[in-house]
């Protein structure tokens, strides 16, 4: 990679970062257009870079551009929406075009999984304790971010630091022969089923890891049950509204 | 560019925005969902390095840091909705009192 194609995988990163920090809630300056604007082209720069400058490879398929803009944008939405319900709607699609990334890398198990577990139950969650604590409105804390400027450059500055060095990733890596390859089943197969392999590895590999997961889950449930049930001294406490009666007139509940 | 290097980038990329949502939202429930993106990250990361070493070893990692998400959603959820009751707010910094 040429120093020109860094300073310019520099400059993306910094048009990107000017985007989010516009995009970001900053109270009453409604500057989200210039936001979209420039992380839009943040976005056509960088495929253009990828596509012209030689850089994107030829074993890429045209779906890894699709799904990884579209996760990108609403990783991007995720961040700096100023409603809740929907940050957690486009986290669903992040999930979803991840999943499908994880297709394109021959991970079809975890891509499943990933939808399962994330989409089908923490996303559930998510949502029922937005619903469950959500204030009418939009309040103040979701209008105005804290500290933007600082943390859109610390955010980008590891991004372009990351990606400024993408270039030095080798093509294909030759393991040393011993070791991990000798068990075949920690091999990458292409013939056989992913989930069987992932399913021996698991058990067998990586078995102690496995009860320790196992144990961790259950010491979450029990520290969850006890979070819940534990009485809270209700300092904000606001009593509930009387019930209305049938023309308006405040009744006693029985 | 090594074809691995375009999903560790996207990982990376992933990870970043995640930071930077965890930093400056003051919502802690976008901010949990912010640490969700960062996970997401992480796991395109062990992916595409095991699909580089064409090992399955990424993808039992990717498989356990799943099990992680669910422990810190159920978690940090529950403190939420503790927090919440308590305050009336899901504001972050109504609960700075320990900043100093």
């Amino acid at each position: 990679m040429s120093p020109t194609t860094a300073y310019l995988i520099y400059f993306v990163f910094a048009l990107g970062g000017a985007g989010v920090y516009f995009l970001l809630p900053q109270g009453d300056r409604p500057r989200a257009a210039v936001g979209g604007v420039l992380g839009l082209g943040a976005l056509v720069v960088w495929l253009c870079i990828l596509t012209f400058g030689g850089l994107a490879d030829a074993g890429v398929s045209g779906y890894f551009y699709l799904f990884a803009t579209i996760a990108v944008v609403a990783a991007v939405r995720v961040v700096t929406h100023t409603k809740p319900v929907y940050s957690a709607l486009y986290f669903i699609m992040v999930v979803v075009a991840v999943a499908a990334l994880l297709v394109l890398l021959g991970a079809e198990f975890l891509a499943v999984a990933l939808i399962i577990i994330y989409a089908g139950a923490i996303l559930v969650t998510y949502l029922f304790v937005i619903m469950l604590a959500s204030q009418g409105g939009s309040p103040a804390y979701d209008r105005q971010a804290r500290e933007p400027f600082m943390a859109v450059l610390a955010g980008f500055a590891l991004m372009a630091a990351v990606a400024g060095r993408a270039g030095e990733v080798p093509i294909s890596v030759s393991e040393p022969s011993g070791a991990s390859l000798a068990v075949g089943v920690t091999q990458m197969d292409s013939s056989g089923s992913n989930t069987l392999a992932i399913g021996e590895i698991v058990m067998t590999k990586y078995v102690v890891a496995l009860e320790i997961a196992g144990a961790l889950l259950l010491i979450a449930m029990v520290g969850a049950i006890a979070l819940s049930k534990k009485k809270v001294p209700m300092e904000g406490f606001r009593p509930p509204r009387e019930p209305l009666g049938e023309i308006g007139k405040r009744v006693k509940p029985f | 560019m090594s074809p691995i290097a375009e999903y560790l980038v996207l990982g990376s990329i992933l990870f970043a925005l995640g930071l930077v949502g965890f930093m400056s939202r003051r919502n802690l429930i976008v901010m949990f969902l912010s640490t969700e993106v960062m996970l997401l990250g992480v796991v395109v990361n062990a992916v595409a390095f095991a699909r580089l070493h064409h090992h399955l070893e990424g993808q039992a990692f990717g498989l356990f840091l799943l099990v992680i998400a669910a422990v810190e959603a159920g978690l940090a959820l529950g403190m939420i909705v503790l927090l919440y009751r308590r305050g009336g707010t899901l504001d972050a910094e109504a609960w700075s009192l320990m900043r100093g």
